[in-house]
């Protein structure tokens, strides 16, 4: 029975180009190409990633409370699994307020402007490979970056637009947050991009398969995808990052006005923008849908290929998800100026440094290759291609990178709490005063001592 | 290049919009809707700059100016509250000064764009068809040779490779001196708008500096 089933199964998605077949008896080559294609897969990948969101609400209430030895929601279908509809039925059917002094557009639109940000990047995500990915850019990273950064857009039009001063305090605190820590996630990006030489997402998936790194850059770039990975939490506003929207200073900070269907939008937006950056980091730095051996299906069963990567895809997406409400329920919320610090002091420098050690690490392993019969570089126009040693080689300066970054950043930041401007000035003017004395200023014309002490200030 | 099918209707509705936004930006009342606007013409300009193949300038665009610039602009507007509501009574046209400033600026921009028009129609009438043909079967083998992309209706340009190569092969003195500007600006703003008074108030001047100070240029502290 078993048997049979599995081989109905693989009968089905067998025939390589059945729906494509279909589909050209009522639509010409170009409109299936360009129209029914992409709409098929948009429609899909869309209600995929709406239930998603919805699901994930489930599972972060079931997470924490499962972390706090609790039950979480257990009344709506079995183990609550119905929760999220029932969630979604109330907010649909609940009163859509708006505050009387409220721009009205704006507070209309910036929903709006919220989930169209958050959910357009998934035309470039590389869920597969032939029909798992609705469009490849050459931008395609590129892309990502700049949709999600009008993300920030909606927030802050939130919180202006409702009049209210707590949401206004949230939208202000989340464009600072934002803009600080878009900076440090677009060029921690940049070392695997090096690699990759593309900044489409499904070349860097294949350029990971071609050099068959399992499970991708983070083994080349363990610093970059620590880096990416905070300055993604930070940029989704999520605990520990949570500023905008820290509830226990700001109610609800930037959608404190919301309600009903708008609030809900807004709740969707972050949980696709979580998706989104989950997705980007599997496949910059997790490999994307690439697995050891899965391509020797390729040829044979072409569909059953697509479904296991796409399912690989998904895990990989699935437990950078979880890193997201662990995180979240482990550590306390930062406050404002440490946030700041971290941003500039900690995450900009180790982006920075990451591209610098990347391109040694690059170069270095070039030199090497044909030095005293080592072969370290097998090919470069599709990716950097390694051969074993190169990979060691490669491997151990992600490593030592690692420890460069934590001495380097340690230095930088050494102290720097301690810092203070004032009192090092005046320790600098104190210096040919006699301890205990006053140290007067003399009179104007007097000497020539007062000039220099004007220029300092 | 001349325009047909879906790209003409594509280039027209962004030429359009980015022009209409772009009125609205200084006839908007309120600040954020302006901020708005300009939002809305640098995304259509972003559009145009698709249509012409470069991408990288595009995606660029969006992220500086409307994820970054654009953003700081809100920021600012948001904390520095103009009353909107105070001087939304202002006239904005009827001005002496500004009718006369615009009216020149006017002028000379419809001279220039009859100028262009002509010139671009003199350039249209005398093109030379063999050569043209020549540079479109040039371009032709270079997209051709392009690899294709995962989902093989379109082909991987190498534009953004082209961009950098330029810009740090040819363009790395302007590049940076660009930046070192943009730096000198950014301490030279912190200096001028940081204040003698506003010093004082955070307690981040000597004593005996702020006496200098105020017997130097009493007016500067108050």
């Amino acid at each position: 029975m078993l048997r049979c089933t599995m081989t109905s199964l693989l009968a089905l998605f067998a025939p390589p180009g059945f729906l494509d077949d279909t589909l050209l008896k009522f639509f010409s080559a170009e409109t299936v190409n360009y129209v029914v294609w992409p709409f098929i897969q948009i429609g899909a990948v869309v209600t995929a990633v709406a239930a998603w969101a919805a699901y994930a609400t489930y599972l972060e209430r079931k997470i924490s409370a499962f972390m706090q030895a609790r039950l979480g929601p257990m009344r709506v279908g079995p183990w609550g699994l119905l929760q999220p509809i029932a969630d979604a039925i109330k907010l649909l059917t609940k009163e859509d307020i708006k505050p009387d002094k409220a721009d009205p557009y704006i507070f209309f639109f910036a929903p709006f402007i919220s989930v169209a940000a958050a959910f357009v990047v998934f035309a470039v995500i590389p869920f597969g490979p032939d029909w798992g990915v609705i469009t490849d850019l050459n931008i395609g990273l590129l892309f990502v970056l700049s949709v999600s950064s009008v993300g920030v857009l909606a927030l802050i039009l939130a919180g202006w637009s409702s009049n209210s001063k707590y949401s206004l305090l949230g939208g202000l605190r989340s464009s600072a947050q934002m803009v600080s820590y878009e900076v440090s996630m677009g060029m921690a990006l940049v070392g695997a991009l090096m690699f990759a030489r593309t900044l489409s997402l499904s070349g860097i998936v294949s350029a990971q398969g071609l050099d068959s790194v399992f499970p991708g850059y983070i083994i080349y770039q363990p610093l970059g995808f620590i880096v990416f990975l905070i300055s993604g939490i930070a940029e989704n506003n999520r605990a520990p990052f949570d500023l905008p929207e820290a509830e226990s200073e700001l109610v609800a900070g930037f959608h404190t006005e919301y309600s009903g269907m708008r609030w809900s939008l807004f709740f969707m937006a972050e949980y696709a923008a979580m998706i989104v950056v989950s997705a980007v980091a599997t496949a910059v730095f997790l490999g994307g849908w690439y697995f050891p051996f899965a391509w020797r299906l390729q040829a044979d069963y072409p569909n059953l290929f697509v479904l296991i990567s796409l399912t690989v895809f998904i895990a990989k997406m699935s437990l950078l998800l979880y890193v997201y409400f662990w995180l979240r329920w482990t550590f306390p919320r930062y406050r404002y100026d440490q946030l700041m610090d971290l941003g500039w002091k900690w995450m900009t420098p180790a982006a920075l440094l990451n591209i610098a050690l990347t391109a040694i690490a690059i170069f270095t392993v070039q030199a090497l290759d044909g030095w005293r019969g080592i072969n370290t570089v097998e090919s470069i126009n599709r990716g950097v291609n390694l051969t074993a040693t190169g990979k060691a080689i490669m491997i151990a300066f992600g490593i030592a990178g690692l420890f460069i970054a934590a001495a380097m950043l340690s230095l930088i930041n050494w102290r720097s709490q301690d810092f203070n401007l004032k009192k090092h000035r005046r320790q600098l003017r104190l210096v040919d005063v006699p301890q205990g004395a006053p140290a007067n200023a003399p009179a104007v014309g007097a000497t020539t001592t007062a000039v220099p002490a004007m220029s300092e200030g | 290049m001349v325009l047909s099918g879906w790209e003409a209707v594509f280039f027209w509705v962004f030429a359009i919009a980015a022009l209409v936004a772009a009125l609205l930006t200084i006839m908007a009342r309120n600040a954020v809707h302006s901020a708005l606007f300009l939002i809305s013409t640098l995304v259509s300009v972003a559009a145009l700059f698709i249509m012409l193949g470069a991408e990288f300038i595009a995606g660029v665009q969006i992220l500086v100016y409307v994820g970054g610039v654009m953003v700081l602009f809100l920021f600012v507007i948001m904390l520095v509250n103009v009353s909107a509501e105070e001087r939304g009574n202002e006239q904005l046209f009827n001005r002496p000064a500004q009718v006369g400033v615009a009216a020149v600026t006017l002028t000379l921009l419809a001279f220039g764009l009859i100028y262009a028009v002509r010139q671009g129609y003199e350039g249209l009438q005398r093109r030379d068809e063999a050569a043209l043909a020549v540079a479109a079967e040039q371009r032709a083998a270079q997209v051709r040779a392009l690899p294709l992309s995962a989902t093989r209706t379109s082909k991987i340009s190498r534009d953004t490779q082209q961009v950098g190569a330029s810009l740090y092969r040819f363009g790395s003195l302007p590049f940076e001196i660009a930046s070192v500007l943009l730096l000198v600006a950014i301490v030279g703003s912190v200096m001028l708008a940081r204040t003698a008074k506003q010093e004082k108030a955070a307690d981040d001047l000597d004593p005996e500096q702020l006496a200098d100070i105020a017997r130097l240029e009493p007016e500067s502290i108050e």
